[in-house]
């Protein structure tokens, strides 16, 4: 029978492209013969906004990038302003952010299992995954006042020190989510439909992951170990006992499961940090610090200036986001506000990959295949 | 040896010197050799090309390559140096797939073109956006509104007479 090739536009607002994002598609009858991604719907100039600010100021703007594990952004960015300057953070406080951060990762991994299975037509686990992430939410407000956009982290440490009761609260949390993660494996991983609609489907092997700088959990589901957290050490990971989720079958379903497996693995390194966490300062004092008024506690406001220079140079670092890698090119001219900030965010790089993944199959699967990428559009256009 | 020092040894014609950044390699190289160096790099097992970054010195222009090698275990920082009138420098993604994006963004915000590249259009930005917002010299003052046409393309005006709703 003879067809003939149409376009298709899907989105830019859809409930399943989590934003707004639009997929221009050439269709034979159901197959996709073309994908074009057209992005920038939500593009906000964050990188221009970096340098008319002054170096501190810029940290609320990264909790506005993705959006629902804002915590690895703060730490990305002060991660490489500490680097540039040289600052030594006190160990408390590298411990409180990693506990901040695998609490998020575990928050961003629920999002996604709950985005997932509603895009595929199954509306329990986002109430699920809501219901435990609200739970968690309430912890970060515990923290630092705030349930998405913290802002918790300073250059040099945090902004707080743990609230009373938090330690108590979050082992409740873990306790909870021990039996939650088994309840969602018993309800999705064995789903018959669940299994046809992500096996064998968005396949990409190896070396093209690696070719298309696809990184993080959506990289180890195609059987590369490459966790950044393990091949460049960085904070108090070295310290810490656990293991990079990896699985080899290169298509939807592995992505799926590493995620999963690495709520269980943040669980874990959430058990060590409560039970060594030592006690010191939670911000830096060594080396742009005032000495402290006898009788005041230790805050970022006491000790960390808030005009901070520091010395020219550039420096790239990055970490592992709950996304993949996520990295702030940052160059200093010496001067308060930094020259050029660069964000290298995890979601327009594993985006990259999606017209090789969705080609030759149907309109369902590019969604299925998209919701495993886990991608947030504040993080894409920035 | 880290992967700069490597790099001047089989290629010396082509770096204009190495160094450290922070703690990463760092070599600086004429704008000419980018893709036989990048080839090479890739030889090197520097397989995931991590982020292109464009900077604008008002004097010059720099793009800055990050590559990271999954088995070694290492990082190698590549820098070249564009004249700050027409800067362009040869597109890698017949290297690598990833830099196809990350090229186009760095052509839509800092304005370098990248020869080569199958389709350097703008991405972030809609098409018919003036300036590159990245630019020391941007003209922020300007306001300028986007608005959708008759087939779905996007229409940039300064005046904003153009858009459907606000007149």
């Amino acid at each position: 029978m003879e067809t003939d090739e149409f376009i298709l536009n899907m989105g830019p607002v859809h409930p399943s492209t989590h934003g707004v994002l639009r997929f221009k598609l050439r269709m034979d009858g159901e197959i996709i013969k073309d994908c074009q991604v057209v992005l920038g719907y939500l593009h906000r100039g964050t990188e221009k906004l970096a340098e008319m600010k002054t170096y501190l100021q810029f940290i609320p703007y990264t909790d506005r990038l993705d959006y629902i594990s804002a915590m690895p952004n703060n730490y990305a960015y002060v991660k490489a302003v500490e680097e540039l300057a040289g600052t030594e953070v006190p160990l408390r406080a590298e411990y409180i952010r990693v506990l901040a951060m695998e609490l998020n990762r575990i928050v961003n991994h629920l999002v996604f299992m709950g985005s997932l299975l509603l895009d595929l037509g199954a509306s329990t686990m986002i109430m699920y995954g809501f219901r435990e992430r609200e739970k968690a939410l309430q912890l970060f407000e515990m923290l630092c006042g705030a349930r998405m956009t913290f802002s918790y982290f300073r250059i040099g440490g945090v902004r707080e020190d743990l609230p009373e009761g938090f330690i108590p609260k979050l082992n409740e949390f873990m306790n909870d989510m021990e039996k939650r993660i088994t309840d969602y494996e018993d309800l999705i991983n064995g789903n018959e439909i669940f299994l046809m609609r992500m096996k064998n489907i968005g396949v990409i092997s190896a070396e093209e992951a690696i070719n298309y700088g696809m990184t993080g959990p959506s990289l180890r589901g195609s059987g590369v170990n490459y966790d950044i957290r393990k091949m460049e050490p960085y904070s108090i990971y070295p310290d810490l006992d656990f293991k990079a989720c990896v699985y080899p079958e290169c298509d939807s379903y592995a992505r799926y499961m590493v995620r999963v497996d690495e709520m269980r693995e943040s669980l874990h390194i959430l058990r060590q940090i409560v039970d060594t966490i030592p006690e010191s300062n939670v911000i830096a004092t060594q080396k742009y610090g005032v000495a402290p008024m006898t009788g005041m506690p230790y805050t970022a406001q006491t000790y960390f200036p808030r005009i901070f220079t520091p010395p020219a140079g550039e420096v790239y670092s990055r970490i592992e986001a709950p996304k993949g890698e996520l990295g702030f090119y940052v160059v200093s001219d010496g001067t308060t506000k930094p020259y050029r900030v660069k964000i290298r965010s995890p979601s327009f790089c594993n985006l990259t990959a999606i017209p090789k993944m969705v080609v030759g199959l149907k309109i369902p699967d590019l969604i299925a295949a998209f919701g495993t990428i886990d991608v947030v559009l504040g993080d894409v256009d920035r | 040896m880290n992967g700069a020092e490597e790099l001047k040894q089989s290629l010396p014609s082509s770096v204009i010197s190495t160094g450290m950044q922070i703690n990463k390699p760092l070599a600086v190289i004429k704008k000419e050799d980018i893709l036989p160096v990048a080839s090479k790099v890739k030889e090197m097992d520097f397989d995931q090309l991590s982020v292109i970054t464009g900077i604008d010195y008002q004097d010059r222009f720099e793009v800055i390559y990050n590559f990271f090698s999954y088995r070694k275990k290492e990082n190698l920082v590549l820098k070249v140096i564009l004249d700050h009138d027409s800067p362009a420098v040869d597109s890698l993604t017949s290297l690598w797939k990833g830099a196809d994006w990350l090229e186009r963004e760095t052509y839509d915000l800092v304005g370098i073109k990248f020869t080569g590249h199958p389709n350097l259009t703008r991405i972030l930005l809609p098409e018919g956006w003036q300036g590159h917002p990245l630019r020391k010299d941007y003209d922020m003052d300007t306001e300028q509104f986007v608005t959708i046409g008759e087939d779905g393309e996007d229409i940039v005006s300064t005046d904003g007479s153009k858009l459907l709703r606000r007149k």
